[in-house]
């Protein structure tokens, strides 16, 4: 059994950690409320410009099929994949989540080159160690990474499909749900599968377009990509602040159960050694009445 | 009074407009144009420019916009833009500021690209300007 004093010195760590793993608690708490409006403000326009893109494709009066709808994954058998993770740990199972789903995909498409665009540091970490290709490496912290460089990346990305440097793209991040759930997402970027644009016959309308369907879809079509990009980030970030908010919650009541725990051991020990003092002390006073 | 239809301008950072109203005049790469109740489905692009609302109580809402998106469908009509200003959110001495900054980079001005964002922050900097009616 542990010494009095032992058990005291563990119980001051673990209370340390416990003031720790609150602070953390509450320092995510406030992250998540104000990324959280944002990821729910962005929906509304992201949600929009889908859906105006898919009223584009759908219509007739395209007359030329835009290169990021042509199908090439049998031509240029390279996959490029974005994978959003955090840059911090301590968020529970959100990275190795997302991390597992890259590699299960991975290993659905051995017969392919994987290319690696990561953003966030544990993605990073992960995979400079596996032997997979990276091809860019976001050192920035996730939630540094502004509007500006989405953009870049994405003409980047819409130019290296348009000359054929990769068959598909698709990218990997944790959508968010609520703070307790979220789930760990891919969807295809490029090229744009046209099946899943088309609206319905029924819902189709013949629309006027100016200055015309083609140079539309032609400046609409990147603003689509970066703004696909952008609410990815933002629903990874969000749930990484909601894993970590979780994760934490759980440390501290762990913490405060094993603080009562302990706290019961160190009274038991104390007052057994209060006891055994008692006896000798009585059992020595009472040698010496005898004598 | 004049049937309504309804209204949103959307950002990434927010819906800044929802409401039904009567009238939308914006300006396309064609030129400027309205929209009415019952318009035909329209997809088109707008300029950086004043957007002019008249609402459901025959009062005007102004908006300086950025370039951006609209969709006319079944009486729904959105605009999607990068930024919004509304009337009165306009801070003067700033959009003075940056149209005097925005002329001298255009005379600067040597490649291309940083002639057309010099003339990207006049337009908007004369928008501004123009959305709360001084010059």
């Amino acid at each position: 059994m542990l010494s009095t004093r032992e058990i005291k010195q563990r119980l001051r760590s673990i209370t340390g950690i416990k003031q720790i793993t609150r602070a953390m608690e509450m320092v995510a708490a406030s992250r998540l409320k104000r990324v959280e409006s944002r990821v729910l403000a962005s929906r509304a326009y992201t949600d929009k410009m889908r859906q105006i893109l898919s009223h584009l494709v759908s219509s007739s009066s395209l007359e030329t099929v835009h290169p990021c709808f042509v199908e090439r994954a049998h031509e240029v058998p390279v996959i490029k994949i974005i994978l959003i993770t955090a840059d911090k740990g301590l968020c529970g199972a959100y990275n190795n989540n997302i991390i597992d789903k890259v590699e299960k995909f991975a290993s659905e498409h051995a017969d392919k080159t994987i290319k690696l665009v990561l953003i966030g540091k544990k993605g990073n970490l992960y995979f400079s160690k596996s032997g997979y290709s990276i091809e860019k490496y976001f050192p920035e912290t996730v939630e540094k990474v502004g509007y500006s460089q989405v953009r870049a990346l994405a003409s980047q990305l819409i130019a290296g499909y348009e000359a054929g440097e990769f068959g598909q793209l698709y990218i990997f991040f944790t959508k968010f749900h609520t703070v307790m759930q979220s789930f760990p997402s891919q969807i295809q970027l490029l090229p744009v599968e046209k099946g899943a644009f088309e609206t319905k016959e029924e819902l189709r309308r013949e629309y006027i377009f100016e200055p015309s369907a083609d140079q539309i879809i032609e400046h609409l079509f990147p603003k689509y990509i970066e703004t696909q990009l952008y609410q990815c980030i933002l629903e990874s970030l969000t749930s990484e602040h909601a894993a970590r908010r979780v994760a934490m919650i759980a440390a501290t009541e762990n913490a405060g159960e094993m603080i009562e725990e302990l706290t019961r051991t160190y009274n038991k020990a104390r007052q057994e050694t209060i006891t055994k003092e008692l006896l000798e002390v009585v059992s020595g006073a009472e040698a010496l009445v005898q004598r | 009074m004049a049937k309504t239809f309804k209204f949103e301008i959307i950002t990434p950072g927010k819906v800044v407009y929802s409401d039904s109203v009567q009238s939308v005049t914006a300006e396309g790469t064609e030129g400027s144009f309205g929209i009415l109740a019952d318009h035909a489905p329209l997809i088109t692009e707008v300029q950086m420019s004043v957007l002019t609302v008249t609402d459901g109580k025959d009062d005007t809402v102004q908006f300086a916009i950025e370039g951006g998106f609209l969709e006319v469908m079944a009486n729904n009509v959105v605009v999607l833009t990068d930024a919004c200003l509304k009337e009165g959110e306009v801070d003067i001495e700033k959009a003075r500021a940056e149209k005097d900054a925005a002329e001298k980079a255009l005379l600067k001005a040597a490649s291309i690209g940083e002639k057309e964002m010099a003339r990207d922050a006049l337009k908007r900097a004369n928008t501004w300007l123009k959305l709360a009616k001084v010059h």
